[in-house]
């Protein structure tokens, strides 16, 4: 992208008692970047997220945002910074408005700016004519835009978004997706974490795979795919044991098992044509199948090849 | 400071557009106020209402009229209300409980006063009534021994006042008689009743300041009570720390500009605001409901002030030692009930024997109930300083090591 490096982290590691949340991760952020994090539950995305918000120390290290070390120069850092959390943290009890103003005020955002901004941001969201209604009047995607706007009404130069649509309903996606895209072109570097493929395939313009602490990959989708080549994913259920499954890929030269568990095999095979072939083994050993499904090559086969397991919202 | 600032108004508007918890707390001490002031009546201040005796005079005689008429003379009056009425209509009445008491003076009653013959009044008392009745009989008594007594010693100088009442004129010489035998019978008994071997002390109740009874049970009661639910009050505003770490926007005021320093002293600010709002309230109330006077306004401002900075510091350093609302729960009621029972928010300390009392002493309430009553007393401002200066002290001191406290639990307990 040529620009500037909004966040650095290197070598980043976090333990809670005896589980390695976050395992010695490194990447880079530039400026106006969507920066997606992809990753299952316990996958490490929100113990990074909280390191980064300055929420929790890392056992080691090092952070720099907007070239500012996170541990020495926290106190400027935060007002560069907006977090959406993925709970509703806001008060319910105040309005839309109310809210906004407070948030905005903590920031420092001068009462003609902000005035503004409210005005700017509840129009965007569809949600101008409802200012004045206590938030917990508001329906759950109306809630989830307010949390979005409360976290972007300062205009941080980072904001960390902690899966910003989870349970929500598709014209609020899409109305969040054009809010993050269009403080992206603005210079907002945002760091996306989700669980959700589809999302980040169209958000993100790079993403970081991680699993079990670690980034497994990292890079645009183009990139990404290229790990999976052009190989196709293959998951078959049936009624076999693992040892059954082995004896038979073992003897199929064009598959690589990628997970294999009692009654579901997952495979990467050069060319899907190949596939009736391995199912007529199966077949001559007596095993019946219940499911056969292929993924062309995809975020999702890319998860699947990386960690071996499919990522479901 | 201007993060506080922020905080401390977000807050206001979060109580006010919510007021249910805190005006639920309010209120309940001016009920109790209320239902104990009608349990218990109005105490020390307020004047006793007037006996309402109804009075049937079947004698219509110069002695049965003697009677009735002290029984309206000097100060009697003020506190009897006589009614004379015909007996039947007086039964009636007193069945439906119009009076304390019915009197009635039979026939003769006046020749047998003058004959020296036995004779006896009925007094009829409303048995729905506790007092009033009792307050009519102890008059009547004394009335009728009194009358006895005269009868008893001027037995002689009477039956020579009947003779003569009989006739039209009375002889100026006869007058001279009587005078010169009266002043004998007096000086004879001189030595026993000057001076009187019984005296009655007169006092008047708001002069004294020892007894508990020189404030209406109002004013002992209300600000007794408030205390109990200041602390209540102060303990709502800091369980919101709880439920901002529960919901997540403690988690996002972290992430902000504000520090967690600037958010505990909001609340410690929140609350004493809070609680100086409710008191202020509680004192206009109390005046305009229940008549309270409660004494010097500058003394009473600077209580407020002292009393709800040491109720805040003292709810803050309670909260760092909980972590869930549970925890909060269960140790701040406890500990504020305790408080208030020990400290005579809920039974005044004079009845405590001297081994509580000291325990006592340890408490919050008992120096704010202290120092409301003294003020109420009307204790010069220079006598009541010292408890309001300790209070203030105390207060910050309090904060100090309740905001160090939180501040490090919230930081160990927010991931």
């Amino acid at each position: 992208m040529g620009r500037k490096e909004m966040l650095q982290i290197e070598h980043l590691s976090k333990t809670f008692d005896t589980i390695k949340a976050v395992d010695d991760i490194s990447f880079e952020v530039t400026e106006g970047e969507i920066f997606g994090f992809l990753g299952p539950n316990g996958s490490g995305k929100t113990t990074t997220i909280s390191i980064i918000a300055g929420l929790l120390r890392p056992d080691s290290g090092k952070i720099h945002i907007n070239s500012l070390d996170l541990d020495g120069d926290l106190k400027k850092i935060k007002r560069l910074m907006g977090v959406v959390p993925q709970e509703m943290a806001f008060y319910e009890e105040l309005t839309a408005k109310e809210n906004l103003l407070f948030w905005g005020k903590l920031y420092g955002v001068r009462k003609k700016e902000l005035d503004e901004r409210v005005q700017y941001y509840l129009e965007k969201t569809g949600l101008l004519g409802r200012e004045n209604d206590a938030l917990k009047k508001y329906s759950g995607g109306m809630k989830r835009r307010i949390n979005l706007i409360i976290g972007l009404i300062h205009e941080p130069k980072l904001l960390l978004l902690d899966e910003p649509t989870i349970g929500i309903d598709v014209q609020t996606k899409l109305n969040i997706y054009q809010i993050i895209k269009e403080a992206s072109s603005n210079g907002t570097t945002i760091l996306y974490t989700t669980h959700n493929l589809q999302e980040a395939e169209e958000l993100c313009h790079r993403i970081a795979i991680l699993d079990l602490g670690k980034i497994l990959a990292l890079g645009t989708l183009d990139e990404l795919i290229q790990i999976v080549g052009e190989k196709d994913i293959v998951i078959i259920s049936g009624k076999f044991s693992i040892d059954m499954a082995r004896t038979i890929i073992s003897e199929f030269q064009q598959a690589t098992v990628l997970s294999i568990e009692e009654r579901k095999l997952v495979l990467s095979l050069e060319a899907s044509k190949n596939i009736s072939t391995l199912l007529e083994e199966f077949f001559k050993k007596g095993i019946t199948i219940d499911d056969v499904s292929i993924k062309q090559p995809n975020l999702e086969s890319v998860f699947l090849k990386l960690t071996g397991k499919e990522l479901r919202e | 400071m201007n993060n506080i600032f922020h905080l401390v108004r977000k807050d206001f508007r979060r109580k006010w557009k919510n007021p249910a918890v805190i005006l639920g707390f309010l209120f309940i001490p001016l009920v109790f106020t209320l239902i104990f002031g009608m349990v218990f009546g109005s105490g020390g201040e307020k004047t006793l209402p007037q006996v309402k005796i109804f009075a049937v005079d079947n004698d219509q005689s110069l002695v049965s009229g003697f009677m009735l008429g002290a029984l309206t003379q000097g100060e009697l009056n003020e506190l009897i209300d006589l009614e004379e009425i015909e007996e039947e209509e007086g039964r009636k009445l007193l069945d439906r409980g119009k009076a304390s008491a019915l009197l009635i003076i039979p026939e003769n009653f006046g020749d047998n006063i003058w004959e020296g013959q036995p004779t006896e009044i009925l007094l009829i008392k409303n048995p729905a009534e506790q007092f009033l009745p009792q307050i009519a009989e102890e008059i009547i008594d004394t009335m009728t021994l009194g009358l006895s007594s005269l009868r008893q010693v001027f037995a002689g100088e009477l039956d020579t006042i009947r003779k003569f009442a009989e006739l039209e004129e009375f002889p100026d010489e006869t007058i001279s008689a009587l005078s010169l035998q009266f002043k004998g019978r007096i000086d004879g008994m001189s030595k026993y009743l000057i001076p009187p071997v019984i005296s009655i002390k007169q006092i008047t109740l708001s002069e004294e300041k020892e007894e508990v009874s020189d404030l209406s049970v109002q004013a002992y009661i209300l600000p007794a009570i408030a205390v109990m639910f200041l602390l209540f009050i102060c303990n709502a505003v800091f369980e919101d720390i709880l439920s901002e770490k529960e919901s997540g926007t403690l988690m996002r005021l972290r992430v902000s500009p504000v520090n967690l320093r600037e958010y505990i002293w909001s609340k410690i600010v929140t609350s004493t605001l809070i609680g100086i709002l409710c008191t202020s309230f509680l004192i206009i109330l109390g005046r305009v409901i229940f008549s309270i006077n409660w004494g010097d306004p500058v003394s009473i401002a600077l209580l407020v002030l002292c009393l709800n900075i040491l109720i805040a510091g003292f709810i803050s350093f309670l909260f760092s030692f909980v972590r869930t609302e549970r925890q909060a729960g269960a140790l701040l009621t406890t500990v504020i009930l305790l408080m208030s029972m020990l400290g005579g928010s809920m039974v005044p300390v004079e009845n405590y024997p001297p081994a509580i009392l000291k325990f006592s002493k340890l408490t919050l309430n008992y120096w704010g109930i202290t120092a409301f009553k003294n003020i109420m007393r009307g204790e010069p401002l220079a006598t009541i300083v010292p408890i309001l200066f300790f209070m203030a002290v105390a207060g910050v001191l309090l904060s100090i090591l309740g905001s160090y406290f939180l501040n490090r639990n919230l930081q160990r307990g927010i991931s």
